[in-house]
């Protein structure tokens, strides 16, 4: 019994303290019929932890909410767009990881993948000291970057403690 | 004539048709498959003439290798005596086997990409026989070019191609050289530019023309065996999600081509159905 109570506690902590992509909000470029959005959908929906897939031809925007415990990366999401033949913009990302860095040069780390970002914030004023080493959810802009590369800066707007 | 088209639609069930994917239906245009992409098309093709009616069936498969290479093979079969000059923008008796690669593509905003495309085959003849002059040629394996660039967006398509098919010669005879081209429009009202979990229309006015060279039979080339001719009509494509239908006529707008050899040809005709199956494969990190 007591083993249990214990692998309980330990599970409920790794949970919580699990570092992951909750949602991206990808803008495609060069979508314009029906077969390109369900070619994206089909896709995102192949990678794993991925929970919806929603695609608005019209503005391009492609929504992906994704599974809690997911471990899926950033890179899977732009491949995803690229072997279909389209271009992705900046991503709107919500994420949860550990802060590292200093003050300074905080940088964002997504334990389960090799995603690593320094954090810049969109608007200036956020202390972020008292969070360092803690996980925390942010929400934020990844810059579009190069076919094949993954921008390794987050413009953060919003960051506070994950629950 | 009921039997033929009978056969010929059994005959288009298990194919792909010359209407790659989801572009117009006669003319030259530059999509090309995803990566893992597989895509199946199969339709049927008539011309209707005024010493009788062809049907083809178009047959294919595609496999998009990189997102801007595809291989296809195209396996037509025909039907009828139209005794009608060669084509190569509407399927006939030659099989064939090529790659397709988009060597231009810019992607300028949300829904708009302007790209370039060209393609390159192996035409080998099939086991059906031709009708009409080609009846009678030795028939070889030749080589086709196709070249496309164009725009897409979400309300309006615009492609123009040309096409070039040299044939080997076999026992002194050759099939005529062919040229083609095309320009195709196409357009989407605002009320259909709608979500992709419904169905997708749009419309096209196709422009193809072709001119094919003599044909030599015997070492001798056949006098007034070379053709020149150039089809108008629209077209209709109708998308949901993987599953595309299109079809349109095209009637002649130009035509310089020997009557006694050929007839008159009237009509073409083309009802072709696609099915693309996308690749859920991605890689883990």
């Amino acid at each position: 019994m007591k083993r249990i109570v214990v692998a309980g506690i330990l599970t409920a902590s790794s949970l919580a303290a699990h570092a992951e992509y909750e949602q991206v909000n990808l803008t495609v470029f060069g979508m314009d019929c029906a077969p390109c959005a369900h070619a994206i959908h089909v896709s995102m929906k192949g990678i794993q932890g991925v929970n919806t897939v929603d695609v608005d031809l019209n503005t391009g925007l492609v929504t992906i909410k994704l599974n809690p415990g997911n471990s899926a990366a950033m890179r899977q999401f732009n491949e995803a767009v690229e072997k279909n033949g389209f271009t992705h913009k900046d991503a709107n990302i919500v994420v949860r990881g550990t802060l590292t860095g200093t003050p300074n040069a905080p940088v964002l780390e997504v334990s389960g993948t090799q995603d690593r970002y320094a954090l810049s914030p969109l608007v200036a004023g956020t202390d972020i000291a008292p969070l360092l080493g803690k996980t925390v959810t942010v929400a934020g802009v990844l810059p579009q970057a190069p076919k094949g590369k993954l921008s390794g800066t987050l413009r953060y707007k919003t960051i506070a403690e994950a629950r | 004539m009921k039997r033929l088209v009978i056969l010929a639609c059994v005959f288009a069930l298990p194919g792909i048709a010359l209407a790659a994917d989801h572009g117009p239906v006669f003319s030259y245009a530059t999509p090309v498959n995803s990566q893992r992409e597989l895509s199946f098309d199969t339709g049927i093709f008539v011309r209707n003439g005024s010493q009788g009616t062809q049907f083809s069936t178009g047959s294919g498969f595609g496999y998009g290798l990189t997102p801007h290479i595809t291989v296809n093979v195209f396996l037509p079969a025909t039907f009828g005596s139209g005794s009608l000059p060669e084509s190569r923008m509407v399927s006939g008796s030659e099989w064939s086997a090529g790659a397709s690669w988009r060597f231009l593509h810019s992607v300028t905003s949300v829904g708009k990409r302007i790209e370039s495309t060209a393609s390159l085959s192996l035409v080998v003849p099939g086991p059906q026989q031709d009708s009409g002059l080609l009846t009678s040629l030795h028939r070889a394996p030749g080589v086709a070019g196709t070249l496309a660039t164009g725009f897409a967006s979400r309300s309006q398509y615009l492609w123009a191609g040309a096409g070039y098919t040299r044939f080997s010669e076999a026992a002194n005879d050759r099939r005529p050289d062919t040229i083609s081209w095309s320009g195709v429009y196409g357009y989407r009202p605002a009320k259909l530019r709608r979500g992709y979990d419904k169905w997708d229309y749009r419309g096209f006015a196709e422009l193809t023309g072709e001119h094919t060279g003599n044909v030599l039979l015997d070492r001798t080339i056949v006098p007034n065996s070379s053709t020149t001719s150039v089809w108008l009509g629209p077209s209709i494509l109708a998308i949901f999600k993987n599953v595309a239908i299109s079809g349109g006529v095209q009637a002649p707008v130009f035509r310089d081509a020997s009557d006694s050899i050929y007839g008159r040809e009237h009509l073409r005709f083309a009802i072709n159905f696609s099915y693309l199956k996308y690749s859920s494969h991605t890689s883990s990190h």
